[in-house]
């Protein structure tokens, strides 16, 4: 499969780390700045990747549900110690509640996004190699499952034309017969798939399927560039964390909104983090920039 | 002895009961002939697997919500929630890759996952009118709970590969399974029948109980990262419409379905000889 993007093109180790270690962070840290950050960076490469479709994505899709997020709270949730009015039904509406409201919003937002890169990035062929030595039996069902979908698609279009060529197709008749066609379609179809099924598994004992010795093939290589990405995720990821467990990244909402003060040490985790996020797409965009200067070289060199 | 180092201690010991349950769960299992392709009535003890897993169920359960309490922010629920949810489904996988699964097994897995993939495909324009929890109900009354939890955890794994990931994906893998689980064992107590009006009342008890009755407080846990109980029952009110489609389609299609499609099992077990 062709690849999206420089950062897809890495080993899928770094890129299961790099979404692994991006959405923990973004679930755990309700700092604004945090949130900002991990929204900020989920945009920019969701755009990357997606182009004017993530943008119409994040405008028709997330704005409305990010609303509705942040009213939620405040409508329900009534701590705080900053009172601006009262709602109808007589609870106080508090400057904290609306506050963190829209820092949930944020952080649902910036999930969701991550999310969306993280399904053009892990495909499934990848998720299948990173799991495939630690629980080989599941991830076989699972590139079982993949493959048998699209084989059961292609079995129904054979199974309804052979049923159409002896005049029981799906739109002939009344809607009577043309359930009953339907449904005879469907069963058939099961009944196929199980047999195939069974077909497909004694296939796999007779070519030695479950004996000792076997290897699996990958095309997966972790080579130098993936070992220096794995150093500076690990790296980034335990200087994050040890912001965090030493409280750089604090934040409280109630009752009143206080965190540490943003002198250097909780701004270079801030930094960390900022660049921990924005990596494929620091690494896509200098990729693309050698490819261009590369290209115009070549050109420059066919017209001299 | 203070009080605090007594609660330790019996957290401890609470911790190695978990592991031992663990080992047991994760051993392979003895040389017990296997269970009859058909399950009478009479033979309804459960296998010692699956009292195992049950058994690790309840007691890492506490230990997590006890270390998630103590060591994470009191309001870190999304993750305590989420680390009981891996952790309950850990031992099926866990017990399932133990047992070195035949080639016909897997492939049967991976059929009745694939079906439930394709049906939720088909209906895609409809919401949340779905047949993957009667698919799943059937595949845990025909082949045992532990199967039934596979196919639902893995068929709601891989529709999201095809329809998108998200936060979603372990609590929907958890309530299918725990659905296909739930099916199987009661069918295999003798609880769930195989008639069609018991299944049906059953897919449709599941649909709103079981599956509404943990996505619903899970996406109120997700948006909202807390536990209020006015947000959660604002979820559970407005996802009632939801779920109640869901069982409609639950029990339509085990009305139509549950039938033949047990039918046809059971000729593929009698058949190849597919025990279990």
């Amino acid at each position: 499969m062709q690849n999206r993007d420089a950062f897809s093109g890495y080993h899928p180790a770094i890129n299961f780390l790099y979404f692994g270690l991006v959405l923990l962070f973004s679930m755990c840290f309700m700092h604004p700045l945090c949130l900002g950050i991990s929204l900020a960076c989920a945009l920019t490469y969701s755009i990357y990747l997606r182009g004017k479709k993530a943008l119409g994505f994040s405008l028709a899709v997330l704005l409305p549900m990010m609303l509705l997020a942040a009213l939620i709270n405040p409508a329900f949730n009534h701590q705080g110690g900053t009172l601006l009015t009262y709602l109808p039904g007589g609870n106080p509406l508090t400057l904290e509640s609306i506050v963190y409201g829209i820092a949930a919003a944020v952080m649902l937002a910036a999930v969701i996004l991550w999310f969306s890169c993280y399904n053009q990035i892990m495909t499934s062929d990848k998720f299948v190699y990173l799991f495939g030595r630690i629980i080989p039996a599941l991830s076989l069902v699972l590139s079982m499952t993949l493959r048998f979908v699209p084989r059961f698609r292609t079995q129904l279009g054979v199974v309804s034309e052979a049923r159409r060529c002896v005049g029981r197709g799906l739109s002939e008749g009344s809607l009577l017969l043309r359930l009953r066609n339907a449904a005879a379609v469907l069963s058939i179809m099961i009944t196929w798939s199980l047999e195939n099924a069974i077909e497909t598994a004694d296939s796999m004992k007779s070519r030695g399927y479950g004996l000792p010795g076997r290897t699996a093939f990958s095309i997966y290589r972790f080579d130098a560039r993936d070992k220096t990405a794995l150093f500076w995720l690990l790296f980034c990821g335990a200087y994050i964390l040890s912001g965090w467990a030493a409280g750089g990244l604090y934040w409280r909402y109630y009752p009143t909104m206080r965190g540490t003060e943003l002198t250097a040490f909780p701004l270079s985790f801030l930094l960390a983090y900022l660049a921990l996020c924005l990596t494929p797409v620091i690494l896509d965009v200098r990729e693309d920039r050698a490819w261009r200067s590369q290209s115009s070289r070549e050109r420059g060199a066919a017209e001299r | 002895m203070t009080p605090a180092a007594g609660d330790a201690l019996t957290w401890s010991y609470v911790l190695a009961a978990g592991l031992i349950a663990f080992t047991l769960a994760v051993a392979r299992k003895g040389t017990s002939a296997p269970p009859p392709p058909q399950i009478s009535r009479e033979s309804s003890g459960l296998s010692r697997r699956t009292i195992a897993a049950a058994v690790m169920i309840l007691l890492l359960i506490p230990v997590t919500i006890f270390i998630g309490a103590y060591y994470l922010d009191d309001r870190k629920y999304y993750f305590i929630a989420l680390l009981i949810l891996l952790e309950t489904m850990l031992p099926f996988f866990l017990v399932f890759e133990g047992r070195k699964p035949q080639a016909r097994e897997l492939v049967v897995v991976a059929v009745l996952c694939a079906i439930g993939v394709a049906g939720r495909a088909a209906f895609f324009m409809l919401p949340s009118f779905k047949p993957v929890l009667a698919i799943v109900l059937i595949s845990g009354v025909a082949f045992g709970g532990e199967t039934g939890f596979l196919v639902g955890a893995m068929t709601m794994l891989v529709s999201n590969i095809m329809f998108g990931q998200g936060p979603w994906t372990p609590w929907q893998m958890f309530a299918m399974g725990l659905a296909g689980f739930l099916g199987g064992v009661l069918f295999r107590k003798g609880l769930l029948r195989r008639s069609r009006s018991s299944l049906c009342v059953f897919g449709a008890l599941a649909a709103v109980v079981l599956y509404g009755g943990i996505m619903n407080p899970a996406s109120a846990l997700i948006w909202t990262h807390s536990i209020e109980w006015d947000i959660i029952l604002a979820y559970c009110l407005t996802g009632l419409p939801m779920d109640l489609v869901h069982a409609a389609a639950t029990a339509l299609t085990l009305w139509f379905l549950a039938e033949p499609m047990l039918e046809k099992l059971d000729r593929i077990k009698t058949k190849y000889g597919l025990a279990s």
